[in-house]
């Protein structure tokens, strides 16, 4: 009886007909390929991208020189220099991150008691000279001035869970 | 010795001890604060909170006695909740600002905080804040931060001897300071860094530079006195960012004097010299050190087949390392010359004078010492921890009784003392010297009649009385009398006293390697074994004096270095061939050298130093030198090489120490050496002619590196060039505070401005040797002559 | 050494204590064996702060030199009580007590009254520099409160008319 069954199958080709099944399905069903550069992901406020420095609002920067991250960076990625500033405060004269060397787990940004280095959503760059993966003091609080407003939303988006 | 048991560990304890320090012994973890072993107790931060059986509450273990049969819990349900419940109350008004606090990751708060506090914070009030103080260059203080422990008062009071921070007021508005707004003076106030067990009190030239997990700890031996206190250096990316203490119970205990500290701070000075430098028609350029090293041995080669070996000298200065030393020596005498010296400061080389001037004694020693005579000695500033040792002595009842051209202010209790200008020393001395030989006249007779012209008075024979009637006595003789003009007399009157009295004799050498000198053979009538060498050639005085055709410098700058700077310089500008292997180069190096090797500081390089009481210390190089620099001893290893000199094939700088090991005398068999019978000869025509000057050094200027040091040179202790008369000499002279004299010593003469200083005695000067202004001087003890100028 | 000018010395001590006070503070060291001469310290501070109203850096000083005493140990002490005065005050130091005893029977409105009267709070001194007013903890006069004391002497049962009787007595 079943080699019958089998026999009739296979001269209908109904497993051929099971698989177009499936084509058909998804043929007719609606697309979710992203069209990337055009069309993107949503991307988690807690997303971890590239690095940048912070500011008050008062344009004083954040980072007090406390080294912490640089203690916890398991890649040893993060060099810090400090100094006494003008003022009496305690203030980096050198912040280098090699986003060589760097992983990307985070825990800078968890350790920061200012909240000063944090890791934005951005993804998408690129290094076109040897040095330039180097992100300086200069170029960390240029990003943070430029992604300020999205920054602090993620931070105060995430701020009940920390 | 009682039985106790902790944490149910039994133990045998001495009598009379604290609980805190019998768990230290057992290495049981006790948290504290205000304790600390060498500090008194307060016990007022109630952190070594332990529960003791029978007791009603938690007793602080830093101040419960040990009793028989006492059980004591560190660990139970009662001690925890009263150790968690102390560490809240003081964590209330601390304001945790730990980020950049500079004592964060090495906090004593810190830890115990993590080790015994609660996790969360239950305080939601105010915080105390507390205005900041500036106590000086050299301590930076954050008072927010202070817990009250009192550990920086009782430093003052029980250790330096001078109460500068106090605390005033009363519950939450105590503070810590000095009330008043001033630095702190003492020489040893560094110390309260390492005592703050939170950051209130921080190093202020380290300040924000580092943290303490970047730092790795190298040890190494003190360069800037005799005493040779043990380091560490902290050191990050090669350079070292501090310096602190390592304990050594039998030298600095726990302390360092500031000096130690903070000379770091000119290691890598603007004027480190990075690369050889050879003078070539006038013109200085620079070069590598094959060209360097071949134009040294080409020029010298020259002078001497132009003039002979004995035309050639070299000179080291005493923070030397014993291997520099030993190494240099050989080099000269390999090249047939026997002028060698490191007694740069020294003005008489009779052979009256000591042959090996060392302390005669263990440096613990100096607290057992019932009544001490100091002689030409300033023993605060110039070795603050042997200061610390006599201090712990006076404060036992000793007396310490002085022969000084200066009335120094001292940390302990002085006894009687002779201030007198410097040519009238040996009198004082000889006085004290027949009065000990009038305590038995038929025994002394001879001494008695070669001292017969001798005045002698009340104090001399309270002095010798003292001295014969004390158990364990000792004469110390200081740096002012190394350097002083009759050195011989005043060594051969005090063995004379030693021998009356049963005194022990000692030196207090200046420099760190001053004792190591004497063994390396660094000397022009010693080899490296102690024996006298057949032609002996010249001292440190008369190569700079006379005048050499060639001189090889080591590490040394004859303008402050020296005991007559403008005939050094005269004569050194003179020469043909000056070959100077140093760390720092100077505008005075450019005009007299030749070449100019760069050579590196104690921190750079391997070494050994002999301090006072003769102990052997070695080191090793903490960071790498900087630039082209090089080990001085592998700059000489390679010159021997070059002049083609047997035994130059050292690897390592530990086989030349053993090497000079194996030779040198030791020192408790050799005594101090320069017996002399015959008594000297005292003149009682008084004094010279003008004023006597005494050319001590200042604390700050004592080495090339101390003078770079720029937070030493900020504090109150660094001084400027001036001559300090009393009043009376000043009115004789028609000078007043603040007016400018030229001073003159034959054809050396400088503009100085006037104080008037009433520690200076009649018929002397003080002018500081060694600092910026007095280096176109003659003698540091001389005669003077001042002048007004309008 | 020093770099502090040796010679430049405070004012000398006659022109900080007078010859009385001195005498005073003599009478007082002698009761303390020779060598624990600064046991003498409160009484010699107040006997200096009766002779000048206050207590300032200088006449600290002059105590500290004149019982061997480092000079921040003396500021220790004089910080530590509240009965020196650190700051010049009035001729007039009312001392009112505002504790339990003293509150339940009125110290608010003497309090008030000395204020709104004088024109100052507690812890001033008028413009005239006449009346200092500050609060003190019990005075061991509960049975007369509400009270307050000015200079050395107690005054018990005050009432605002009371407190006007005797400020106007004052000069």
């Amino acid at each position: 009886m079943n080699k019958v069954a089998n026999y009739i199958k296979s001269l209908f080709l109904w497993e051929l007909i099971l698989g177009l099944k499936l084509t058909g399905r998804y043929f007719f069903a609606k697309k979710i390929t992203v069209q990337y550069p055009e069309e993107k992901t949503p991307l988690s406020p807690r997303f971890r991208g590239l690095h940048a420095l912070r500011r008050y609002p008062n344009g004083e920067e954040r980072c007090i020189a406390c080294k912490l991250c640089e203690a916890v960076c398991p890649a040893v990625a993060i060099t810090i220099e400090s100094e006494q500033r003008a003022d009496g405060t305690r203030r980096t004269t050198r912040y280098d991150i090699d986003l060589f060397k760097c992983i990307y787990c985070g825990f800078c940004e968890e350790s920061c008691p200012v909240d000063s280095i944090v890791e934005t959503r951005i993804f998408e760059y690129h290094f076109e000279k040897r040095g330039d993966n180097v992100m300086t003091k200069d170029k960390l609080l240029e990003i943070g001035d430029r992604y300020e407003k999205q920054i602090a939303a993620d931070r105060a988006q995430d701020a009940p869970f920390r | 010795m009682v039985n106790i048991e902790i944490d149910g560990k039994p133990l045998q304890v001495d009598d009379g001890k604290m609980l805190i320090e019998a768990a230290d012994e057992a290495g049981i973890p006790i948290p504290r604060f205000c304790y600390h072993k060498k500090l008194s107790i307060a016990a007022n931060c109630r952190m070594c909170l332990v529960e003791v059986e029978k007791a009603a509450k938690p007793l602080p273990a830093c101040a419960t006695p040990v009793t028989d049969g006492m059980r004591v819990y560190t660990r139970s349900a009662k001690a925890l909740t009263a150790q968690k419940g102390v560490m809240e109350f003081l964590l209330i008004n601390h304001p945790l600002d730990c980020p950049i606090c500079d004592q964060g990751g090495e906090c004593e708060l810190q830890e115990v905080a993590m080790g015994y506090g609660s996790d969360v914070s239950r305080y939601q009030e105010k915080k105390r804040v507390v205005k900041d103080k500036n106590i000086g260059p050299l301590i930076s203080t954050d008072m927010t931060r202070c817990i009250h422990c009192t550990r920086c008062v009782r430093f003052g009071q029980e250790i330096a001897g001078l109460m500068e921070l106090g605390a005033t007021g009363r519950g939450e508005h105590m503070e810590i300071g000095t009330y008043i707004e001033q630095s702190l003076v003492s020489e040893m106030s560094g110390n309260v860094i390492d005592l703050c067990p939170v950051g209130a009190l921080t190093s202020k030239p380290f300040r924000f530079s580092a943290r303490a997990w970047e730092m790795s700890q190298r040890d190494s031996i003190a360069p800037h006195d005799s005493i040779g206190s043990n380091l560490h250096l902290h050191v990050r990316d090669g350079q070292v960012m501090r310096v602190v203490p390592r304990e050594n119970e039998a030298i600095n205990e726990v302390w360092i004097s500031d000096r130690d500290r903070y000379s770091y701070t000119g290691l890598n000075s603007e004027e480190r010299l990075q690369a050889p430098r050879i003078k070539q028609k006038g013109a200085w350029q620079e070069t590598d050190w094959q060209t360097a090293l071949d134009f040294t041995v080409q020029n010298l080669r020259k002078a001497i087949a132009g003039h002979g070996a004995q035309q050639t000298g070299a000179l080291s200065a005493p923070h030397c390392t014993l291997e520099e030393m030993y190494l240099l020596q050989k080099l000269l005498r390999g090249l047939g010359s026997q002028n060698l010296d490191h007694r740069l400061r020294q003005n008489d080389f009779s052979p009256q004078t000591p042959q090996y001037p060392w302390l005669g004694q263990g440096l613990a020693q100096l607290e057992k010492l019932d009544a001490v005579l100091l002689i030409g000695s300033n023993v605060r500033k110039e070795q603050p921890i042997g200061a610390h040792r006599l201090r712990k002595a006076a404060l036992r009842g000793a007396e310490v009784m002085l022969i000084n051209p200066v009335d120094y202010d001292f940390n302990f209790p002085a006894g009687e003392k002779i201030i007198i200008a410097p040519d009238a020393m040996v009198s004082a001395l000889a006085g004290v010297a027949r009065a000990l030989c009038e305590l038995d006249k038929a025994a002394n007779k001879t001494h008695l009649d070669a001292l017969a012209q001798v005045a002698v008075s009340s104090i001399h024979r309270t002095m010798a009385s003292r001295l014969k009637s004390a158990d364990n006595a000792g004469l110390l003789l200081g740096s002012s009398a190394l350097a002083h003009p009759r050195l011989g007399a005043l060594h051969t009157l005090a063995k004379l006293i030693t021998r009356l009295s049963g005194a022990r004799l000692g030196y207090l050498p200046q420099a760190s390697n001053s004792v190591g000198g004497w063994l390396a053979g660094m000397l022009p009538d010693r080899d490296a074994r102690g024996k006298s060498v057949s032609q002996p050639g010249l001292n440190a005085r008369a190569m700079l004096e006379q005048g050499l055709k060639s001189y090889v410098l080591l590490n040394m700058e004859p303008e402050f270095d020296c005991a007559n700077p403008a005939a050094a310089l005269r004569n050194l500008n003179a020469a043909e061939c000056v070959v100077t292997l140093t760390p720092y180069v100077t505008s005075q190096m450019e005009s007299y050298a030749d070449v100019l090797l760069p050579v590196t500081p104690f921190s750079e390089t391997p070494g050994t130093f002999v301090n006072a009481e003769g102990r052997w210390q070695e080191f090793n190089a903490a960071v790498r030198p900087l630039g082209e620099a090089r080990p001085t001893w592998k700059v000489l290893r390679v010159l021997g090489n070059l002049f083609e000199l047997p035994g130059f094939d050292y690897v390592s700088a530990q086989e030349i120490s053993h090497e000079l090991r194996a030779l040198a005398p030791d020192l408790a068999t050799a005594g101090n050496g320069g017996d002399s019978a015959t008594l000297p000869q005292l003149d009682n025509h008084g004094q010279t002619q003008g004023l006597m000057r005494i050319g001590h050094v200042p604390i700050h200027s004592i080495d090339n590196i101390v003078r770079r040091a720029s937070a030493l040179q900020q504090t109150a202790d660094a001084e400027q060039a001036c001559i300090r008369l009393n009043a009376a000499e000043a009115g004789r002279h028609g000078l007043m505070d603040g007016a400018s004299a030229r001073v003159s010593q034959d054809e050396a003469e400088a503009r100085l401005t006037v104080r008037v200083d009433a520690r200076v005695p009649d018929g002397a000067a003080l002018i500081a040797a060694g600092v910026p202004g007095s280096e176109t001087l003659g003698a540091s003890f001389g005669a003077v002559n001042v002048e007004r100028l309008a | 050494m020093n770099a502090v000018p040796m010679n430049i010395a405070a004012k000398p001590l006659a022109e900080l204590i007078s010859a009385e006070a001195l005498a005073e503070i003599d009478r007082w060291i002698a009761k303390y064996p020779p060598e624990q001469k600064q046991s003498a310290v409160i009484q010699a501070l107040h006997i200096v702060q009766d002779q000048h109203g206050w207590l300032n850096n200088e006449r600290m000083d002059a105590v500290a030199e004149y019982l061997g005493m480092p000079k921040i140990a003396v500021y220790e002490v004089a910080t530590f009580y509240t009965m020196f005065n650190l700051k010049p005050c009035g001729r007039h130091t009312i001392a009112v007590c505002t504790n339990i005893s003293c509150m339940l029977r009125g110290s608010d409105v003497i309090v008030s009254h000395l204020e709104k009267k004088l024109g100052i709070r507690l812890g001033q001194t008028t413009a005239d520099g006449k009346f200092t007013i500050k609060e003190v903890e019990c005075l061991a006069a509960c049975g007369g409160a509400p009270m307050f004391q000015i200079g050395k002497t107690y005054y018990e049962n005050l009432t605002p008319q009371r407190v006007d009787e005797i400020l106007d007595k004052l000069k």
